[in-house]
């Protein structure tokens, strides 16, 4: 007869990591959300607030911005990785002279630290120096400025991000295809189905699962992305998101309380999202069982 | 003949055996008082500049020579600095020995009490205490590290005015004196006044087009991703025009007009408004540049003038590995207003930014005594003169008259000199100990204006609104 508590024991090291690491810290951010907490406001220490925070971010504009600015680059970003990942992941599955050389190639920005990604891409963009800027305007006479122009640092943030993390996306769409079993597709093609048809009503089901976890973490990335962005163009007009502008509350601003309830709606809202996703990709509706 | 060259060479060898035994001396007393913490290690962090780069590279391997305490010292960047070192005060975790304290933050920094008196640290402790260091060979800017009883709570390790540099090749060229001469009908020379400023910043503009040379009339310090274009508008551009304190009244608690502050009040928007109409004129990076790119703008060549931090200005004028226009770099008093010089003569106001910083201790360190021994190492007078050299900062009084820095002055066109002499004409930021908590609320205000989105009195105007609602919450409101 099984014994459960040799399974709770097994289990405890990691329990007990995830509830000090991850469950209190939470519980912590919570608590504080509900402050007015300052370190360098004339009164010290944290005060009770209640709702104060949470009232405060819905009339704050530079919030709303940020949340708009994360949607349109996490909805532009993503979208270009799953495609590109999924065309890269086709490509892969097939033989062609050099195969290995690209796989290994298209992996290396896998390997640079976020950090990194921001710093080369800064050296890349940066106006007056950089190649990018030189040739657009020698070539094309084109102005590229990332600090004059918001919408080029958007753009230029999201095809960052699309290089850094289209290899995650296409090893995971790899993974997804291999792991088709090839009956069906056989059978289908043998019915005189289309390859839109079979990439439709065969190859497309079996990959949810992957595409569902792959646009979740990509998201999950995406509405916290600080580091690479904030490195490329500090956080400005056009790439103030969410993440760098709790980044601002919470550190030079030392706004602890409301850097708090910011992070908890934005953790909500994230939630909410993947969750909606969810819905809309697995098809799944209440009640409904697997 | 022979009897007198015996004496010389009994009394050099007197002297140099002096000298030797002096040395040996000083080096046995660093070895004895450092002997209970020798093989320990102190940590500290600092911004990336080039004498906080000296700290790191020099003074930090002859101190642990001397006393066998390793120093660990972390350069970074401006923000990750003040992250670092405010997180590891606050939570006390005691990680850092010692953290740079920039001039503007020390108020913020003693109002929380975070910091140990090092007067009476060295008064606690007279072991420690070394006597080649003496508080009162630092130069007036170490006021700012000191408390009402004149107590020292950080050692100045940099001290530095922003200047006018612009380029003597440039300026001095015959043919381009003729060509601005003819077309604005006065000879050129380096600014004196907000007119000529932006009449040598269209010329030059407008000449490196005409040559095909990648030249602009000016530097801008725009950077619409970083506080650094704050920091240009309030504290040198600003103070030039006559906007003094960031135009915050700290007794009326606001920087409205209406209730006695000047955030938004005429003088401002004209500074905002002359600011903003150099970047036409100023290299495509500006609006990306923070003041080391704005140092790096201007030692490639890429500016004819500008408003430069001076710690760069020994190495611009000097280090032909890093600047392509060394021998060439004029250096002047930035333009101001009229009346402006004088009333910073009379203490009533000030025409710029006199920045620097100092290593202080936290409470939090866990070394405090060898950390106070490692201060004491780079607050003596002896390793002041090369650091200098190396990083245009000087924080004694007498290492103006050191001929290595006299030597060196020639090089910078007298840069030394004009902070010997104009330095009390420049000031430290305001004694807010809201500081960093105000810039983040009027950095998205300058950056738009930056971008043309709002005008500089609608920037100016919901900036000083912006401004009061941050003094209400933070308690220091009306």
């Amino acid at each position: 007869m099984r014994n459960p508590r040799t399974g709770w024991l097994l289990l405890s090291p990691t329990l007990i990591i995830l509830i000090v690491f991850g469950f209190m810290p939470f519980l912590y951010v919570l608590f504080v959300g509900f402050h007015e907490w300052n370190i360098f406001a004339a009164a010290d220490g944290m005060h009770f607030n209640g709702l104060d925070n949470f009232r405060r971010l819905v009339f704050d504009n530079d919030f709303t911005t940020s949340l708009g600015l994360t949607a349109k680059f996490a909805v532009f970003a993503i979208a270009s990785e799953v495609v590109l990942g999924f065309v890269l992941a086709q490509m892969l599955t097939r033989k062609f002279p050099g195969k290995s050389l690209f796989r290994i190639i298209h992996t290396f920005p896998l390997m640079v630290a976020p950090i990194a990604v921001g710093a080369i891409w800064r050296l890349l963009v940066i106006p007056g120096f950089g190649p990018v800027p030189f040739f657009l305007d020698r070539w094309f006479d084109l102005t590229y400025q990332i600090g004059t122009y918001p919408d080029q640092a958007l753009w230029t943030s999201v095809i960052m991000d699309v290089w850094h993390w289209t290899p995650f996306v296409t090893l995971t769409m790899l993974a997804g295809l291999s792991s088709i079993p090839r009956e069906p597709v056989e059978q289908a093609k043998v019915d005189g189905a289309s390859r839109l048809q079979v990439f439709w009503y065969v190859t497309l089901p079996f990959l949810r699962p992957v595409l569902l976890t792959t646009v979740f973490i990509r998201i999950m990335d995406a509405i916290r992305t600080v580091d690479e962005v904030w490195m490329l163009a500090g956080g400005g007009p056009g790439t103030r998101f969410t993440g760098i502008y709790i980044w601002r509350v919470v550190f030079p601003k030392t706004d602890y309380g409301y850097g708090s309830s910011i992070s908890i709606i934005t953790l909500y809202l994230t939630i909410v999202l993947c969750w909606l996703l969810f819905i809309a990709i697995s098809g799944r509706r209440k009640g409904e069982v697997e | 003949m022979k009897k007198l060259f015996t004496i010389v060479l009994l009394l050099a060898f007197a002297l140099l055996a002096n000298m030797s035994l002096v040395t040996a001396d000083m080096h046995g007393w660093w070895a004895e008082a450092a002997a209970p913490y020798a093989g320990s290690t102190i940590r500290g962090v600092s911004e990336s500049t080039p004498p906080s780069n000296y700290v790191a590279d020099v003074l930090a391997a002859q101190f642990t020579e001397l006393t066998g305490i390793n120093v660990e010292f972390e350069t970074t960047s401006w923000d990750q600095m003040y992250s670092k070192a405010i997180n590891d005060m606050e939570a006390n975790t005691g990680i850092y020995d010692f953290v740079y304290i920039e001039q503007d933050i020390i108020y913020s920094y003693l109002a929380q009490d975070y910091l140990v008196n090092l007067t009476q640290f060295a008064a606690d402790n007279p072991d420690l205490a070394y006597e080649g260091y003496d508080e009162s060979a630092f130069t007036s800017f170490a006021d700012y590290f000191k408390n009402a009883d004149g107590d020292l709570f950080g050692v100045p390790m940099e001290a530095f005015v922003k200047v006018y540099l612009y380029r003597k090749d440039l300026f001095e060229d015959a043919d381009i004196m003729a060509a601005f001469e003819e077309e604005y009908g006065y000879p050129l020379a380096p600014a004196e006044n907000f007119d000529q400023y932006r009449d040598n910043a269209e010329f030059f503009t407008a000449y490196g087009e005409s040559m095909d040379m990648d030249l602009w009339g000016t530097t801008v310090q725009g950077s619409t991703g970083h506080p650094a274009s704050t920091y240009e508008f309030l504290e040198s551009i600003g103070p030039s025009f006559g906007l003094y304190n960031w135009g915050i009244n700290l007794e009326a608690g606001s920087a409205q007009s209406a209730n006695g502050g000047a955030l938004d009040g005429d003088t401002a928007v004209e500074a905002l408004s002359f600011w903003l109409s150099m970047l036409p004129f100023a290299p495509p990076e500006a609006t990306s540049s923070t003041w080391d790119e704005v140092a790096s703008s201007f030692a490639a060549g890429r500016a004819a003038q500008g408003w430069v931090y001076g710690e760069n200005a020994a190495w611009i004028a000097t280090d032909e590995s890093r600047s392509a226009v060394t021998g060439n770099v004029g250096v002047r008093l930035p333009v101001t207003a009229e009346g402006v010089v004088e009333a910073a003569s009379m203490g009533d106001g000030y025409i710029g930014y006199y920045d620097g910083g100092a290593f202080g201790v936290p409470h939090s360190s866990r070394n405090k005594e060898a950390t106070l021994l490692w201060l004491q190492f780079i607050g003596q007078e002896s390793v002041q003169a090369e650091w200098a050299a190396a990083g245009a900062r000087i924080t004694h009084t007498a290492t103006f008259d050191d001929p290595l820095i006299a030597e060196q002055d020639t090089k910078v066109d007298g840069y030394y000199t004009l902070l010997e002499e104009q330095g009390p004409l420049f000031a430290g930021a305001p004694p807010f100990p809201f500081h960093a908590q105000v810039r983040e609320v009027i950095d998205p205000f300058i950056q738009r204006a930056i971008l043309g989105e709002l005008s500089p009195a609608d920037a100016l105007s919901q900036a000083a609104m912006a401004v009061d609602e941050e003094l209400d919450r933070l308690g220091y409101g009306m």
